[in-house]
């Protein structure tokens, strides 16, 4: 419970929820079913791309190719279906095949050369959607199989099925992290390279692992959002830049690797589909959105940088004042992050 | 020919060569041919060869190649990419990136659209109004890492969602029609012979003032150092921060050069220019010999970068390659050029601690004689 307390999305997730509980009051939309359906939908489909993320930032890298991987599977799912009659079944496994591939040449470039992530992602990632584009000459694919379509709409009353996909990649991908060999390898060589290294691990290998699975979940996010849009377009994945790095982010990832928290991160999507509707709601202009979302970024780097800073010096303080440093750190966190602390 | 590479001993070598201690880099590497070879000199040389080879394979394969018309509309576009790749690489010498040029070049064209199509600004005015603007909107990124202590990558991130969807949402998508006949010659008249844009004596005007900040002035030296080892910069007496802010604001002015050039040939504006800025900005920089470590610049090697850059788009739309493959080209171009050069790099620090040990073998056998 104290864990959850200190958590750095937490004060995020109250004052979401406060404002959403707020939005439903004031206006009658916003707490529609429908609605909430829709929210719950499109946090699902960021919670996967932000996980996408979230396994490469562990390893101590980034990934500036979670969009192109997505464009080209979508596109090859598309491609194997509308144009080869592929069984769906079979054409999502290839895709989803596809996908980690282009992860795992991610990964083998960058442990070979020792370059940055950064640079071989851009590059790659670049050639990804150009890939996509050239096949289709721009034109998607209009006939998404009726499968996906029903599985990304479907809904119990409020509840999207998508979320239990999210809730799914979720808990592997935090199970894995901290309990299969290679999930620890990854935060062992993402929090500290050297030490990792002479301890028998392999930096190779856990590039490779991360980046892979990192293809893998963007192949995921591809397949709901071709059943949201009903259509296969190259087009995918081209503004999956800041929603990757964002829900991370603000669900309290380290940039630096050696940590990851994933039901943050699934706390960080819900809310920033959430602020996205509101503002839609209030009729706001969606480039808004946008802006919103750089902003929080940089306040939720902010709040885990501040929060970082007080724990330390709680630390320094003596370790029987150290419950009151933790308090402080999340208390300052909170501030940091423009809202007001929350009673504990 | 402004082809000085001016390079400080770094202490992070890719390859794992051991630290440079040894004074100015590689000038002592620049003996001999292999030494010439992997000396930042090679990056310039290799470009010009592969410019040339370019420029003869799709002079004889295209039809249309080498046309006045066609050398003009390569000259417009390499003279905004050597800008943009100026202005990534500013930061890149700092050890830093800039993931916001487009979002600062967007922020720039919506004010030179609004000002002059709305209010009606005269020219020079609105010029001089979004250059300072590029530099505030870069400077406040700059405070932004200085006070936060967060890496230039998150922060430029973070504004490059914040200045791309601000500047779309202050100006609510609108289009601008920009009809200054000023603003048209200077992006689609013609210099000196009908096969030269204009744009491009911007580009080299550009070129020649960063040379002359890194090559003449103290600050420019200290950029160097700041990207070299920053540490050890501040150390020795550099004030960072200020060195730091003084690049971001370079890095923003060149931003908004950019932005003013583009807006020159396209006439109609909006504030989703510079949406795909990104990629050109960064493959000037690997392909001109830039080192993403920081610590060295070459400026000839970002223009002719351009130039080689944008003549391989130009021959592949000519040979009727479908303009879609267009982005796997820019891609397979920019993982070539890091792929070669951090190749280079690790041969050249081998070539360098080969030398030194050959250096202390030699003294050690002379010392006990």
């Amino acid at each position: 419970m104290s864990q959850v307390l200190r958590a750095k999305w937490l004060p995020l997730l109250v004052a979401t929820v406060v404002a959403g509980i707020v939005l439903g009051i004031e206006t009658k939309s916003f707490g529609a079913s429908f609605n909430v359906y829709v929210i719950l939908q499109t946090a699902a489909f960021d919670a996967v791309v932000g996980l996408a993320q979230m396994v490469v930032l562990a390893v101590g890298d980034m990934s500036l190719a979670v969009g192109g991987i997505g464009g080209l599977v979508t596109i090859a799912i598309g491609n194997a279906v509308d144009v080869h009659h592929w069984p769906v079944a079979a054409a999502v496994v290839a895709g989803l095949v596809l996908g980690t591939l282009c992860g795992v040449v991610n990964g083998v470039i960058i442990a070979r050369t020792q370059l940055s992530g950064f640079i071989v992602t851009l590059a790659t990632g670049s050639a990804f959607t150009g890939i996509a584009y050239g096949v289709t000459s721009a034109i998607p694919y209009s006939s998404v199989p009726s499968s996906i379509v029903s599985l990304s709409q479907g809904r119990a009353s409020f509840f999207p099925y998508l979320l239990l996909v999210a809730f799914g990649a979720t808990a592997l991908v935090g199970a894995a992290l901290r309990w299969l060999p290679d999930g620890r390898t990854v935060l062992a060589v993402g929090g500290n390279r050297d030490a990792a290294t002479l301890s028998g691990l392999s930096r190779t290998r856990a590039l490779v692992v991360a980046h892979g699975s990192s293809g893998l979940l963007a192949g995921v996010a591809a397949v709901m959002y071709m059943g949201v849009l009903q259509s296969a377009t190259p087009a995918t994945g081209t503004d999956w830049l800041i929603i990757s790095f964002a829900v991370p982010i603000i669900g309290g990832t380290a940039l630096t690797g050696g940590e990851a928290s994933s039901v943050g991160g699934l706390i960080a999507a819900v809310v920033l589909a959430t602020i996205n509707d509101a503002l839609i709601v209030l009729n706001v202009n969606t480039n808004a959105v946008e802006m919103a979302e750089g902003l929080l970024i940089l306040a939720a780097v902010l709040a885990g940088q501040v929060g970082r800073l007080a724990s330390l010096q709680g630390r320094g303080r003596g370790a029987g004042r150290s419950r009151q440093g933790r308090r402080s750190a999340s208390d300052t966190a909170a501030r940091g992050s423009g809202l007001e602390p929350v009673a504990q | 020919m402004k082809s000085t590479t001016r390079e400080l001993p770094t202490t992070r070598e890719p390859g794992g060569g051991p630290p440079g201690r040894d004074g100015p880099g590689v000038a002592s590497v620049r003996r001999g041919i292999v030494g010439w070879l992997v000396s930042g000199q090679s990056s310039v040389v290799g470009l010009v060869l592969l410019t040339v080879v370019t420029w003869t394979i799709f002079g004889t394969v295209g039809s249309g190649f080498l046309t006045s018309f066609n050398l003009y509309s390569i000259g417009q576009l390499a003279a905004r990419d050597a800008v943009l790749g100026m202005a990534q690489a500013i930061l890149v010498v700092m050890a830093r990136m800039n993931l916001a040029v487009g979002s600062v070049g967007a922020i720039c064209v919506s004010l030179l659209g609004y000002m002059l199509v709305d209010a009606h600004i005269a020219l020079p005015l609105a010029i001089l109004v979004i250059v300072v603007a590029g530099v505030l909107a870069s400077l406040l990124m700059g405070v932004v890492e200085l006070k936060t202590g967060l890496s230039s990558f998150i922060v430029t991130l973070a504004f490059l969602s914040a200045y791309g969807g601000g500047a779309l949402l202050l100006t609510r998508n609108a289009n601008y029609e920009i009809t200054s006949s000023v603003l048209g010659r200077l992006g689609s008249g013609t210099l000196v012979s009908a096969a030269v844009c204009p744009l491009v004596a911007v580009a080299v005007v550009c070129g020649v003032v960063v040379w002359l900040v890194y090559n003449k002035t103290a600050i420019g030296w200290k950029m160097l150092a700041v990207g070299a080892n920053e540490r050890a910069a501040r150390a020795s007496g550099v004030n960072t921060p200020r060195v730091l802010l003084a690049g971001y604001a370079l890095s923003g002015l060149l931003c908004a050069v950019a932005a003013l050039m583009e807006a020159s040939y396209e006439l109609n504006v909006n504030a989703s220019l510079g949406t795909n800025w990104l990629l050109p900005s960064f493959i000037a920089v690997v392909l001109g010999g830039v080192a993403l470590a920081g610590g060295d610049i070459t400026v000839a090697g970002i223009l002719l970068a351009a130039l080689f850059y944008d003549s391989l788009q130009s021959g592949l739309t000519i040979l009727n390659v479908p303009s879609y493959w267009l982005d796997l080209a820019e891609g397979l171009v920019l993982l070539a050029a890091v792929v070669a050069d951090q190749m280079r790099r690790r041969r050249q620090s081998r070539v360098r601690h080969e030398r030194r040990q050959r250096l202390t073998v030699a003294g050690g056998s002379a010392s006990p004689a």
